[in-house]
Order: C-alpha cells, then structure tokens, then sequence
C-alpha cells in the first residue's frame, strides 16, 4: 500500500486532517451532505460527518485505482481462486446470484425448499410419528452467527406455519442443556452445521443431543429422523448417520463467514419460507450488481472501505463502533465482528511479507439506545479516537401511533448522538466538555426486511474486500484460529492424564488450581 | 298460529314439519330437496303438505305471528336480508325465533335490522334423530328478554313439552353461549377420554374397561365417553372454532387454555395411527399400502369435513404410501378433497373401492375408521387372504383383540 503515488498524497493531505476539526466542514459547507453521499435504490450511505474534502476522496479513489480494486473486483466476482492461500475462490456472490444461478447452488434449493415446505405443512415426522415442532440449530461461528443475526431481526415477519428456532453454539454445552430441559424429544429437530464435519465445537454438542434423542427413541432410523446436516463434507455426514434427504451440501469455495447464504441459511428459509430466504439472497445480489457496475465515486462499498482505510491508515482511528438503531439487530455487531476481524484481522501480506501499517481495527457495537447507557461515554469524552456506523431504518415497525411515537423518537436518538459525537460542545466545567470531531457514516435503509437485511450484510462483506485489496491481505482464510484449537488438544488430553508439567507456569497453576477445588488433586 | 319459518337446512324442514303437525298453519321459506337423508322426514313434509297446513313458499307470510330462522350457521348474510324483509312486510306486533347457531353477535345485528321481539332457541338436535329430538326434546331453551314471546313459545311447544317441564328460561346472551357451552363440554369430554386412553397405553390398562368404570358414576354418566381417533364434523368444529375466538387472548392465563388443549388433543388424535403404524415400520412408510375404512367424520354421513381420514390421507400420502380408500357414503367428498390437498403424483397412489374387502386387496395395514354397522363384523378369512400383512388398526374399539390375535393380526386399537 505505502508504495503507491496516492498513498503519499494521502499522508501528506492527512497532515492537515489531523489539525482540523469535523465541525468546521460543515460550518464552510451547507451542501456537504449532497456532497458526501451515496445511493442506491432502497438504501442511502451518508458519510458527510467523515473527517474528510474533496480532495482527499479523490486521493483514495486514486489509492483505489492503483491497488487495481477494478480488476480485483472482477477477479472476486467471476470465480478466480483469490482465496490463494487455501486454493479456492470466494464463491458467496454465486450462491445469491438469483437471477443466473449455478445447477448445483439450485439443486440445494430445491431441498431446502422440500425440507421446509415439510416443516411448514407439520410433515417432517420425528421417531414417535409427531411433528417437528422445534428446530435447534448446533453451529458455530459463520454457522451460527449469521442465521442467529436474520432470524433474530426477522422474527417478526415468521411465516405462520414455522416451527420455533432456536440456536446453540458454545462448547461448554449449557445452551444446549437448557433447551434439552424444556423441549420435547419427539418433536425436536437438530440442524447440523459445520462446514468441514469435524468443528469440535459442534460435534460435541451434535453427540450430546444424539444421545438425549436416543434415550426415548427405540431404533436409529427414529433417531437420524431428527438430524439435518450442512456441510461441505458430504462423506463426514454420512459417516454419522444423516439421512440422505437430511444432507444439505455448500462447497469449499463458501468461506465459513460468507455462508448464510448457502444452505448454512437453512434457519433463514424454515423462518421466513424459501420465498423470503430467497428475497434475502436478491437483496445481497442487488448489491453485488452495485458494487460490479457502479463507479468509485457513487460505489457504497467501495466507499465505506476506503474511509475505513482512510481513518484508520492515515487519521490514526482506533476502533470501529457498529451502532445498529433497532433492537431487532441485536447480533448485527457480533456477527461483524467475525466477518471484519476474522477476514481482515492480519499482519500477513498476499506475498508472504508482513505488513508494516495497520490493518483491521477492533471493532465492536451494541444496539444504539443501549449503548447510549454504556459505552458512549467514552465515544464523547475519552481519550479514543473512533468511527462510527450508524444503522437507521426509515419505515417505522408497526402502524399506530405508539409505534410512530417511538419510531421518531429512535430517530431523533440516533441523529443526536451522531451530531454530538461530530460537533461536540465547550464548556467552562471541564467536566461537561465534549471535543467532538468523531466520525461516524449512516446507513439509511428503507425498511427491515429480507431484502434490505440481504443488502446491508452484502455491503458489508463487499467492504472487507475493498479494504483487503488496499492492505494487500487475503480476507477469505483464517490461519489465526488454528493454534488455539491444536493447544486445546494437547491440553485436553494432558487433563485426561493429569499431567500438565510440559506447560507454562500459568497454565499448571490454573489446573492445579481447578483440580483443588473439585478435589481432585 | 300462523308461523313463518326461514330456512331450507334440515332443522328448518323438520321445525315446520312438527309444528304444522301440532295444528299450526305453517310457511316454509325455503326449497325441499325431496330426497332428505333423515330418517322419517320426508313422509311428514308430504302428509303435513297434503294437509294443507304446511305450504313451501318463496314468500313470507305477513300476517304470521311468529318469524322462526333456521338458516345454516354460516348464512348471517341471508339472515340479514329476512331482517330487512320482515321489517318491511311483517306484523310489528310479530315475534322472531332464531333457531340457527350464528356466530355470537350475529343475532343483534338481524333484530337492529327487524326491530321485532325476538328469542334465541338453539336446536341442540344431532343428525338422524332430529324429528325425535324436536317432539320429545330434553330441554327448550328459551332465551329471551320478552314476556310476550315466553308465552307465545310456551304455548307452541305445548304439544312436545307433557311429560315434565323442560323449558329453561334465560336471557339471549345465555342461550347463544348455552349451545356453544353444550358442544365444548362433550369435546372436553372426548378428549380427555382420548388422553386417558394414551395413558392407558403406557400402563397396560385397557380403556374400555376404564369407560365402563368410569360411566357406572352417576355424577358422570356414560355419554361421550369413548375415546377414538378425534371427532369431526361441520357443526362441532364450527362451534370450538368460533368459541376459541371468545377465549381470552394468549398474553391472558400465561396463554393456557382447557379448550385449546381440548382441540389440540383432538387434532394429534387424529394422527394416532399415522403415529402407529411409522413407529410399527420403523419411519419409512415408502410406496406402504394402506387400506382406510370409512371416510366420513362418522358413519353415515357424506361429510368429511374435519374428519381423522383426511388427517391420515395427508399424513401417509406425504411419506409416499397407496392408499386404499373406502366409505359407503363419503367417497364423493373425499374424492374432491383429494383433488384439493394432494400433489398429482401423491392423487396417482389413491384409488377407491365400492367393495370393503377390494380396497384391502395387497394392503399392508387397515385402518377402521368408524363404526359403520358393516365394519364390525368383518369376514376375518377374507381380510387374511387379501392383506399383505395383517395389521388392523382400530378407531372406534370395534373389535375383540383377542380374536383378531387368534387370525395371526397385529392389533392397534385406542387405549388398549
């Protein structure tokens, strides 16, 4: 990235950033939010509280153009293996491309189409001949955060005839002990959710909830009838026993964190019928189309990235803060947080070199009028720099006036905070002395819904690629997660042996300490 | 009396039937079929007709004293338009008597409309004793704020009220929800009766043997007590239909409901011998030939409506079974239910029979659905030679399990 023209244009332009303060653009500049803004049908990008000119837009533009984004963009889109370092494409465009879609991408249509229209019509029969009236999903990470974040915003908008959803993911199995208490056996199905079939995490819990189905279920054809699974490894599912119309396939050129579009989504088409699922996956392709066609300049997610770059590279930001104003995008900050940190949170460049600017920062966020009550305070008056994503919905929820009430006080909370943030306020009391100057974009869209959340969660993904073009990184493979779970190994079975001397000081402190207080030691 | 009574719905005929039999001079608004299923009907039309005390009419007539609805319960909109008939061509001095069971509410809106005295006097007569029902009923109810209108029904019903007084006075809110309150009390009943009987299968009791216990308690009695595959029909699901729109909201009573349950339970009964016979194969009834024996919610009807058959025909045909259908009244309705529900490759595995014993032919199990008289004998030689493998599952406890077991059938029954 350093060695690009528009890079020491960009550094020398930030020089003068820095000094200035965000309010002041506004103050020279009635026009600015024209200026600073981008559209496209169903969704406005305001990014005019960005600490940045006109100039400095066409800097990174330029930084843009000569990172090759254009070319890198195709490169994406039509398939090549960018995924070099496993080998693979990054094929989550193919599988919402709706309108020329792929046989195989159709072919699991069809059946999770099947699967849910069983569910739906209360066909899908469980070992006593009852019907499934409980769906658990057991995944985890792009096999559970993706689908928890859509079902969670879109419950409100359930097809009728759908079963209740639930999700587990944690390997101490609690989730999973909770649910078990409360639901029935006989009418209880488990999605299986792992894209290589062998996630631990997921395994375990797969097994713990076998066995409690086959405490009441007589035979292990009654048993299999309430496991579904998903995964790339189609021997490995059958292997444990997944009936063949229970098997639902996605490929290795799905990364794990890009899969709720494939049959990981299978939640998404129980919840809202495959005609909503696939409205989900129309909403994301609109904006592939977007970011294929439209120029840099009015390119939603070429834009989001490049101020990403923009602060953090050369404004010295330090976190991003996700800041979704309805509380039906509870999971939105988690499961950014997987797609941002998991893809772009390197140190490792495409060659093999390590990189010598930053990269990914930390992000984090909260549902805005809660975080309003927690981490605001530091966002006003600490000593953080950080940028903001706000999340607006124009359309109210709901039709009475109670909901109108709300919805425009939800408006007027979200634009207050990010006017604050931007403008803050001098006051003689130190105390109450709010500098100000923090940057923040909005993404206006026009309602919740399938569609919208498919595009917004597009734009998303299409953001990570932008910035790892411009850091030269490969945001499709996540080295980083694999040494803990080797450690974990070699500890699990020096537990079993009761043996942890070959470890850190710590760590036998930690075990000694644990075996104390089970009386074990 | 002179009387009008409004409806072509077997009440209807039967009401004007027995009053002009009493001496009244009856019009019936409404059309004859000619061919009424139920028993001893059409001889009264015609000896009441010849008679000259009973005339079939496309007009009202305005000099009667009364004005007895017997629509359909769905008809609220016809009974809207006799309202605004009567209101412009009636006696105001003219009473109404609305037999039909409306939906609650429906019966203020017809009087806003007539502005005549009225009275609500639910027909609780079941199909194929309606005549019986209506000439030595259990009780009137006569639910009415009018003195006027409690002495002219007093002296109507003279004739069929001898024996011993059996007239309940109440108001019309009482009657509206008596009717309801009749039809959810006998639905409790079954389904109870329908979740001892599950119990029953996992102690080793036999609940016929608990029925007969049950009913000798003079407090409870002996009727509706026999468990089954659920009930069905027009009116009885009509009824908990509307009266579960009266239940408290869900966010009341934590949600919880005895007639919900009631009608929850009745639902997964239905289903019971799907649940039997997935269980007896293992979950996989694949290309399975199953043979059912009466289609209609009971015997003798043509009505399928709400019936166990069409609950077990979606079931077994989603798993890809034949199906082998039989009912000497209800093919026709259930033909067309079919045509409806069913996707063309699942309509292809159905066929129906004329002959019991042909839809058994191959079949691989034999689900009796009611207690149709020719079901409960059946020639057990036949069936063994026929069926591909012997299995007989019992909706109604028709049969002997021992019997059976002595012909090398599995036998599933309900509760035993």
């Amino acid at each position: 990235m350093k060695n690009f023209d528009a890079y020491s244009k960009l550094e020398e332009l930030s020089l003068e950033a820095k000094q200035r303060h965000l309010a002041g653009l506004f103050n020279t500049d009635n026009d600015r939010f024209k200026k600073f803004n981008a559209t496209m049908e169903g969704m406005v990008f305001d990014y005019s509280k960005q600490n940045i000119t006109a100039e400095e837009r066409n800097a990174l533009l330029e930084l843009a153009e000569q990172a090759e984004l254009k070319a890198w963009i195709q490169k994406l889109l039509s398939g090549d293996k960018v995924n070099h370092t496993e080998g693979r494409a990054a094929g989550h465009t193919f599988l919402r491309d709706v309108n020329n879609p792929k046989p195989e991408v159709c072919n699991e249509w069809h059946k999770m189409e099947e699967l849910v229209d069983r569910l739906h019509s209360k066909q899908l029969r469980g070992f006593s001949g009852k019907a499934i009236t409980d769906v658990i999903n057991i995944g985890v990470g792009g096999s559970d955060l993706g689908p928890l974040m859509i079902t969670h915003a879109l419950k409100g908008q359930r097809n009728v005839n759908a079963p209740e959803l639930h999700f587990v993911s944690t390997l101490d199995g609690t989730q999973l002990q909770r649910l078990l208490k409360v639901l029935s056996a006989e009418t209880t199905l488990f999605i299986v959710a792992s894209k290589s079939f062998t996630t631990i995490d997921t395994l375990s819990l797969a097994k713990t909830a076998r066995e409690w189905v086959e405490q009441h279920s007589q035979s292990e054809a009654g048993t299999m009838q309430h496991f579904v699974g998903v995964s790339t490894n189609v021997p490995k599912m059958q292997e444990w026993g997944i009936l063949p119309d229970h098997q639902l396939q996605f490929w290795d050129w799905v990364g794990g964190r890009f899969s709720l579009w494939s049959a990981i989504g299978l939640t998404i088409a129980i919840q809202q019928g495959i005609a909503g699922f696939k409205a989900f996956l129309s909403g994301g392709h609109e904006m592939d189309v977007h970011f294929q066609e439209q120029p840099f300049e009015n390119n939603i997610p070429v834009l989001l990235g490049l101020l990403g770059v923009w602060n953090i590279n050369f404004l010295q930001v330090a976190g991003q803060a996700i800041l979704p104003y309805d509380s039906r995008l509870k999971y939105l900050a988690s499961y950014l947080e997987q797609l941002e940190m998991e893809s772009n949170g390197k140190h490792t460049d495409r060659e093999g070199g390590f990189v010598d600017y930053r990269t990914c920062p930390i992000l984090w966020g909260e549902v805005g009028p809660n975080a309003q009550h927690a981490f605001y305070q530091l966002m006003h008056q600490g000593t953080e720099r950080v940028m903001a994503d706000f999340v607006l919905f124009a359309t109210p929820a709901g039709k009475t006036e109670r909901h109108k009430y709300h919805h425009n006080l939800n408006i007027a909370n979200c634009l207050a905070q990010s006017r604050a943030l931007m403008i803050g306020k001098t006051d003689q009391d130190t105390h109450k002395d709010y500098p100000g100057g923090q940057v923040s974009n909005t993404i206006l869209l026009e309602k919740l819904d399938a569609r919208h959340l498919g595009m917004l969660i597009s734009l998303y993904e299409h953001k990570v690629f932008v910035q790892s073009v411009i850091w030269n990184i490969n945001p499709f493979d996540q080295w980083g997660v694999e040494l803990g779970k080797q450690i974990a190994l070699e500890i699990l079975e020096k537990i079993e042996q009761k043996d942890p001397s070959e470890f850190d000081a710590s760590t036998q402190g930690i075990l000694h300490s644990i075996w104390d207080i089970n009386h074990e030691n | 009396m002179k009387i009008n009574v409004f409806g072509s719905t077997i009440s209807a005929m039967v009401c004007a039937g027995c009053l002009a039999e009493t001496g009244n001079n009856v019009t019936l608004i409404g059309e004859l079929h000619g061919d009424e299923a139920e028993p001893g009907l059409s001889k009264l039309l015609d000896s009441q007709i010849s008679a000259k005390r009973l005339t079939v009419s496309d007009t009202l007539n305005s000099e009667a004293e009364t004005h007895i609805i017997a629509l359909g319960p769905d008809d609220c909109g016809e009974a809207k338009q006799i309202a605004t008939l009567l209101k412009r061509h009636a006696d105001p001095d003219s009473t109404i008597v609305v037999r039909s069971n409306f939906s609650i509410g429906i019966v203020d809106q017809i009087i806003d409309i007539a502005q005549l005295e009225y009275a609500i006097n639910p027909d609780f007569a079941s199909d194929g004793h309606q005549i019986a029902s209506f000439t030595r009923p259990d009780r009137i109810i006569i639910g009415t704020h009018s003195k006027k209108i409690k002495d002219q029904l007093r002296r109507l019903y003279t004739p069929f009220n001898r024996n011993k007084d059996v007239i309940v006075e109440m108001s019309p809110a009482s009657a509206e929800l008596t009717k309801y309150a009749t039809n959810a009390m006998l639905a409790t009943r079954i389904s109870l009766m329908n979740e001892m009987a599950s119990i029953a299968e996992n102690t080793g009791a036999d609940i016929e043997e608990v029925r007969l216990g049950l009913g000798a308690d003079k407090r409870i009695g002996r009727a509706y007590l026999y468990p089954g595959i659920g009930f069905g029909g027009d009116n009885f699901t009509r009824d908990l239909e509307r009266i579960q729109r009266l239940l408290p909201h869900s966010s009341d009573n934590a949600g919880q409901s005895l007639l919900k349950s009631v009608i929850t339970i009745n639902d997964n009964q239905k289903e019971l011998f799907f649940r039997k016979l997935w269980q007896h194969f293992d979950c996989n009834l694949e290309d399975k030939t199953i043979a059912i024996w009466g289609l209609g919610y009971k015997p003798n009807t043509t009505s399928v409506k709400s019936a166990a058959s069409v609950a077990l025909i979606n079931a077994f045909a989603h798993q890809g079974c034949q199906l082998q259908l039989h009912d000497p009244f209800a093919m026709q309705e259930s033909r067309k239910w079919i045509h409806k529900h069913l996707t063309p490759a699942e309509q292809r595995k159905v066929s129906f029979h004329e002959d019991m014993y042909a839809a058994a032919e191959g079949a691989d199990a034999l689900c009796v659905l009611i207690e149709y008289k020719a079901f409960w004998s059946p020639d057990i030689e036949t069936l063994s030679e026929k069926m591909r493998s012997k299995i007989i599952l019992d909706g109604r406890n028709l049969y002997n399990k021992p019997w059976l077991e002595d012909h090398e059938f599995t036998y599933y029954g309900v509760g035993r």
